[in-house]
């Protein structure tokens, strides 16, 4: 043997992989001492054989003509870059490996240097890290530097919709809304240049997008993985829609309790001193009379009424914010409830000479106390802004909406509302009428509104100036 | 005609309130004396010694507040509960207050030491049907 040969036999036999030397027909020239060990061959065994015989058969087809292929345009490459490689012992038992191919120049010709890692057990961290990302209860998907997505779990599918096979090899950007996707790119740069575990746009709202378009709130971790390769971005993505619903709410839900524990207190206290006010002006009329001309007489009776118009507007303010608070929603005949109504309204009615035309009503889930007063403010405005020689004429009636909601109106005959008002009547202290001196307190309808909205619906009206006014409202059907 | 009994007794944090009710009370010749207590303790106070000694007018009729710094009127009543029966017989509670809450209305209903429940001010004509309902025998 030459020196130089001495010399590579000593570097192939120090070396931990298996190193086999395979001449152009495909048979082994050569096999370090880790050769016999991986495969369970004696040296002699294998010199002068087919490589084949380290190769499951189904692959023995087409080997031939891949070493062909190499030995054509010899350079050092891994072997199948992008497959899976197997290799076969002695005892025909199969392994996953890692195979590295260098040509090499001898005095027999060009041979291939064959360098072969057993990867069972990076296979099977592999397989573990796998298993562990697809039970997540999370979407969590690992993506490399260039943003494509190598492994997604079946929280991945089900919550953006696709299929993996959709996803894989895919860019990230896919999942990304397009407002976002642009400048997503520079951002899994930055990620990559100083990789660390985090949360994903801190103080930014993310959304990400299905494959059917609809947006959705998420909540994305990320966590860099040092791979053999490279390192790559494992994504764990929490829908949290059903989280930021349910906070506003809450949130919601809590500023109408203070909302309505302002105003009760606020207009209770404020009871306290007018009624105050009044007592001492009964003091005054009934004590002092002889001291009071006509006309400090006159001012105090101005006082007094202002007073009890203030008592009016206060009390009525706090029947609003109490609407609907021991609300207990039951199923109710609303045909029962409007009869019990026109019934209450029966003087009026007939001092008015209205008529009523009552269609059939359905029978819906409310809150009886509410539903009664909802109908008694709508008849009674219908009557209270009738035309002057008209006698009221009011219909009422239901029909199911396009939603499958009942829609119910109350038509009138009366004296219309201009459509720039159609907003306002509904606000609470909004009188448009103040002129005409009509009884009521400008709460009617905002009453009507809240109980309308308690009960998941709205209400709006339909009218002409002149011609009589529609007020629709709908209830949602259970 | 109207009735009369020999003390009614106030309590009401409001100066301004039992000025008025002494007046129409006093006014309407409804009672020889009117005692003005102006907190649920001060009230308690009163009573309590009295029950002892005696000294002093001995209320057939209380109106009470319910709204009252530290004790209020619902305080009070549990505190009251805890006078001699015999003593408390003797005495008529009725609630007399601004609150329309419809809570505190159930409230009173439920709580059989409270014999009526009123919006102020007290008027003649509270006063009578009062006077009648539970002086008249």
């Amino acid at each position: 043997m030459k020196h130089s040969e001495l010399t590579f036999q000593a570097i192939v036999e120090a070396t931990p992989n298996a190193i086999i030397l395979v001449n152009k027909e495909g048979r082994i020239a050569y096999a370090n001492h880790q050769t016999e060990k991986l495969f369970g061959f004696n040296r002699i065994e294998l010199i002068s054989k087919k490589v084949e015989m380290l190769i499951p058969g189904r692959y023995h087809e087409h080997h031939p003509s891949f070493r062909s292929q190499f030995f054509a345009a010899p350079e050092t490459r891994a072997m199948g870059s992008g497959r899976e490689l197997f290799a076969m012992r002695k005892d025909k038992s199969e392994f996953p490996v890692e195979i590295g191919l260098n040509p090499l120049v001898t005095v027999e010709g060009t041979m291939v240097l064959v360098s072969i890692i057993d990867i069972t057990a990076r296979k099977k961290a592999e397989e573990q890290f796998r298993l562990v990302v697809e039970s997540a209860p999370n979407a969590m998907i690992l993506a490399n530097k260039n943003g494509v997505i190598t492994l997604i779990n079946a929280q991945t599918e089900k919550l953006f919709g696709y299929q993996r096979k959709e996803l894989i090899g895919k860019k990230l950007e896919i999942l990304i809304p397009k407002n976002f996707s642009e400048n997503h790119p520079h951002l899994r740069e930055s990620f990559f240049k100083t990789p660390s575990v985090r949360a994903m746009g801190v103080g930014r709202e993310l959304y990400a997008i299905r494959k059917d378009g609809t947006q959705f709130r998420v909540e994305i971790g990320l966590n860099p993985i040092e791979t053999d390769e490279e390192t790559v971005v494992l994504a764990s993505i929490i829908d949290i829609t059903e989280r930021k619903k349910h906070e506003v709410m809450l949130a919601l839900e809590l500023k109408n309790k203070e909302l309505e524990q302002f105003n009760y207190i606020a207009s209770h206290d404020l009871q306290e001193p007018l009624r105050t006010v009044s007592n001492y002006i009964q003091i005054l009329e009934e004590d002092f009379s002889g001291l009071l001309n006509n006309e400090a007489k006159s001012h105090l009776q101005t006082i007094s009424r202002a007073t009890l118009r203030m008592r009016m507007l206060v009390r009525t303010l706090l029947e609003f914010s109490r609407l609907g608070q021991n609300k207990k929603m039951v199923s109710l005949d609303c045909n029962k409830i409007v009869k019990d109504v026109v019934a209450d309204l029966n003087s009026l009615i007939n001092a008015t000479q209205t008529t009523i035309l009552i269609e059939e009503l359905p029978i819906i889930q409310g809150s009886e106390i509410e539903i009664m007063q909802l109908f008694l403010n709508l008849i009674n405005n219908a009557i209270k802004f009738r035309k002057k020689d008209t006698s009221p004429e009011i219909r009422i009636a239901c029909n199911k909406n396009s939603n499958g909601h009942f829609e119910f109106y109350v038509t009138d005959n009366g004296t219309g509302i201009d459509s720039k008002y159609f907003n306002r009547i509904f606000q609470i202290f909004q009188q448009l009428d103040a002129g005409q001196q009509i009884e009521g307190y400008g709460i009617g309808l905002a009453n009507c509104k809240k109980i309308v909205e308690m009960h998941g619906g709205k209400i709006w009206v339909e009218s002409e100036l002149g011609k009589g006014s529609t007020f629709k409202f709908t209830i949602e059907t259970v | 005609m109207s009735m009369k009994v020999h003390c009614i007794m106030l309590v009401d944090d409001n100066k301004d309130d039992n000025f008025f009710h002494k007046r129409v009370i006093t006014k309407n010749e409804a009672a020889d004396v009117v005692v003005i207590k102006e907190s649920g303790e001060e009230a308690l106070e009163y009573l309590r010694k009295n029950q002892e000694d005696s000294l002093h007018p001995h209320p057939d009729l209380i109106f009470l507040d319910i709204n009252m710094p530290k004790m209020n009127g619902w305080e009070f009543i549990e505190e009251y509960k805890k006078l001699d029966k015999e003593f408390q017989s003797k005495m008529v509670v009725v609630m007399l207050t601004t609150s329309e809450n419809p809570d505190d209305r159930i409230f009173a209903k439920k709580e059989d030491i409270i014999a009526d429940f009123r919006t102020k001010p007290l008027t003649k004509e509270m006063l009578d049907e009062i006077l009648t309902q539970f002086y008249s025998l």
